[in-house]
């Protein structure tokens, strides 16, 4: 015991030595963003999409839901070196996940005791003007390139992941995107008119161990042809491991292709849409391959800045491109309201589902439309 | 039809709202960025709120990189910045659709300063460069007493930062024995406290009430390979002889609107470069005040 309160007092020595000396710390942020809702189906108990066909009684017409909380730790070392933790936590996360059935893509978890439970989102080292100026290198669980020009533009991750982003949640149909994975990212600005960018990952995602031999490379470019638009082109690839059910794909591979158009010309209007098309290998009807795609519009009008602001987007869903009955539309629109500080807002926003069947997702479906109201809170601090 | 009432009562909610917003806003202009510049634009805006009953403003600090940040995203109508924009600043702003003007509103002179014990005059650019960056750890390497080298500056966001880190430091990294400050009277009063403290500040912090170089610190002339200056000498500063001198700017998103443009009138007018020079800091030259002219039409 004696040992152990001197090893204490000894570490409380070494640090107050330490904090003696380095009156000032070196630029360190501690920062967290959390978000929830109160959701209202003002159509019935749900959506089609969320409802789990045999278990509608699971859902009420009203409930606060957790959406997300980020704890985020930002070292910044020197004037080129940054380092970032992230912790993350949402409903969704869990250890005791079940495998989605009927998909040849297997692994793919859900929640099963609903409990918030913090995982690791990021873990990286940022290098500015790495080799070269105006070239930034990212090493580690970083930030992927797939979503991140739509969602700057959208700015409400709060109220509404963008199209690829959350294409899963709304469709079920998984286009094997995500938003972090083990790996490195190169960023290079040739001028305000044309940047590039590569990255190299697990393709096993953020929330995964590495599962086979194959890498993902993904790709960007983007032009800013005048002030205020640009156009930004993506795709990613990666080989998969072949699956038992289809023998013939012995080397199957997917990819995404995805562009962005953004116009911000007009002073406090942000315009953007985009379109994707995911092809996988493993995605087959009767032995025909399929894509999966989909379009997005969304603009965002601030009214007063970090006061208020209106937002509306249209996504348009195409989960199966060779079955078109499973098609779907879905438009948000709300009001980004801060009544107090920035720190603390309020987002009402309602959501439009149209579904070009419902039975096709909800055997017990009655309707093709469906309406969903949120009253999201935004925290950050 | 309980839908439809609903989102009728939702519609009416929001443009209500709209319509508050929009009102308040038409009143205030929002300034925000460089600590250098925040006291000296906060008295012009108070003066010229004087003078102007109807009109609002609210002035800022946080450092230029957040002046500028501001203005690229919209949070602010006037960004004061005490460095020039960065590239990635510039390319950012560019694809926001934001296409800057600048305007020049006074002169400062970074002035470097040590504790009153420390015997030293003057320095060479160079010498303090090397003591910034470290590479010179003790007074008697560069003529003063044999202690060790205390350095006081500012965060990274700060435009003095910068500006120093590019015309002091030969674009190398500040030593990371350097005590980051929070703002310019930090700096003085650690560099008071501290017998080998040397700090840097904006010439407009210099002094206390009476006009007088505050009490404790000794502000040192600068060479540049010839004769040193003082950023207390006017003519040295606006003649450039003095070597660390700037401008210090206000950039609005394009052409600014019209209560902007009438607030930067009157901070270049006469008038307000007669508060300038009250508060330390140097007037614009005739070349400045042409630029400023043009870039309001």
């Amino acid at each position: 015991m004696r040992k152990v309160i001197g090893l204490l007092m000894l570490l409380m020595v070494s640090l107050m030595s330490l904090t003696a000396q380095t009156t000032t710390p070196p630029p360190q942020t501690f920062s967290a963003t959390v978000y929830f809702d109160y959701r209202h189906f003002l159509a019935s108990d749900g959506p089609v999409t969320l409802k789990p066909a045999a278990a509608t009684s699971a859902y009420k017409n009203s409930a606060f839901l957790f959406r997300r909380a980020y704890f985020t730790y930002e070292n910044k070392i020197n004037d080129d070196l940054k380092f970032r933790f992230r912790l993350d936590a949402d409903n969704t996360a869990n250890v005791t996940g079940v495998t989605l059935t009927g998909d040849p893509i297997t692994g793919v978890t859900t929640s099963t005791d609903g409990k918030l439970r913090p995982f690791m989102k990021h873990l990286f080292l940022e290098y500015a003007n790495f080799l070269v100026p105006k070239m930034v290198l990212n090493v580690g669980m970083i930030e992927t390139l797939t979503f991140k020009p739509a969602e700057d533009r959208w700015g409400y991750r709060s109220v509404a992941k963008t199209l690829v982003d959350g294409y899963r949640d709304v469709t079920k149909k998984d286009i094997l995107a995500t938003s972090a994975d083990i790996g490195v990212t190169l960023k290079y600005s040739f001028t305000k008119f044309f940047r590039v960018a590569a990255g190299l990952y697990n393709g096993s995602h953020y929330s995964k161990e590495e599962t086979d031999q194959f890498k993902e490379i993904e790709l960007q470019a983007q032009i800013t042809p005048v002030a205020g638009f640009s156009i930004v082109g993506y795709m990613d690839h990666e080989r998969k491991l072949p699956v038992a059910s289809l023998p013939d794909e012995t080397g199957p591979a997917q990819s995404i292709y995805k562009i962005d158009a953004f116009f911000e010309r007009i002073k406090d209007l942000v315009l953007g849409v985009e379109w994707f098309s995911f092809k996988n290998d493993l995605y087959q009807t009767a032995g025909e391959k399929y894509d999966v795609g989909g379009w997005s519009a969304f603009g965002r009008y601030t009214i007063e800045p970090d006061k208020l602001a209106l937002f509306a987007r249209y996504d348009d869903y195409t989960p199966n491109s060779l079955d078109r009955g499973l098609d779907m539309g879905l438009a948000i629109a709300g009001i980004d309201w801060a009544p107090y500080n920035k720190s603390w807002r309020l987002q009402p926003n309602i959501w439009f589902y149209s579904y070009k069947d419902g039975t096709r997702y909800n055997a017990s479906a009655t309707r093709d439309s469906d309406v969903m109201f949120n009253l999201t809170f935004f925290l950050s601090f | 039809m309980k839908r439809a009432k609903i989102f009728t009562a939702l519609v009416l909610a929001l443009l209500g709202l709209a319509g508050i917003a929009a009102a308040q806003r038409a009143k205030m202009i929002q300034i925000k960025g460089s600590d250098t510049l925040v006291n000296l634009v906060q008295i012009l805006a108070e003066t010229y709120m004087e003078k102007n009953p109807g009109a609002a403003l609210a002035v800022l600090g946080g450092g230029s990189s957040t002046g500028i940040a501001g203005l690229t995203n919209g949070t602010c109508e006037i960004a004061n910045h005490s460095r020039e924009w960065k590239q990635k600043e510039i390319d950012l702003a560019w694809e926001k659709g934001v296409k800057p003007r600048f305007f020049v509103v006074a002169v400062d002179g970074v002035s470097i300063i040590v504790n009153e014990k420390n015997p030293l005059d003057e320095l060479k650019m160079s010498d303090v460069g090397a003591l910034y960056r470290g590479d010179i750890k003790n007074w008697k390497a560069v003529g003063g007493p044999s202690q060790a080298v205390s350095l006081y500056g500012r965060q990274s966001n700060s435009g003095t930062y910068v500006f120093m880190q590019e015309h002091v430091l030969g674009m190398k990294n500040y030593s990371t024995d350097m005590k980051e400050m929070n703002g310019n009277a930090q700096i003085i009063e650690g560099v008071i406290q501290d017998a080998g403290g040397i700090g840097y500040v904006g010439v407009g912090y210099l002094f206390d009430e009476s006009g007088n170089v505050r009490k404790g610190i000794r502000v040192l002339k600068i060479s540049n390979g010839g004769a040193a200056f003082s950023p207390l000498d006017k003519a040295a500063v606006d003649s450039g002889d003095y070597p660390v001198s700037r401008p210090l700017y206000q950039a609005t998103k394009g052409k600014p609107s019209a209560a902007a443009a009438e607030f930067i009138q009157f901070e270049i007018s006469d008038e307000g470069q007669k508060i300038v020079e009250r508060e330390g800091f140097f007037p614009i030259s005739a070349a400045h005040r042409a630029a400023n002219e043009k870039n309001l039409r």
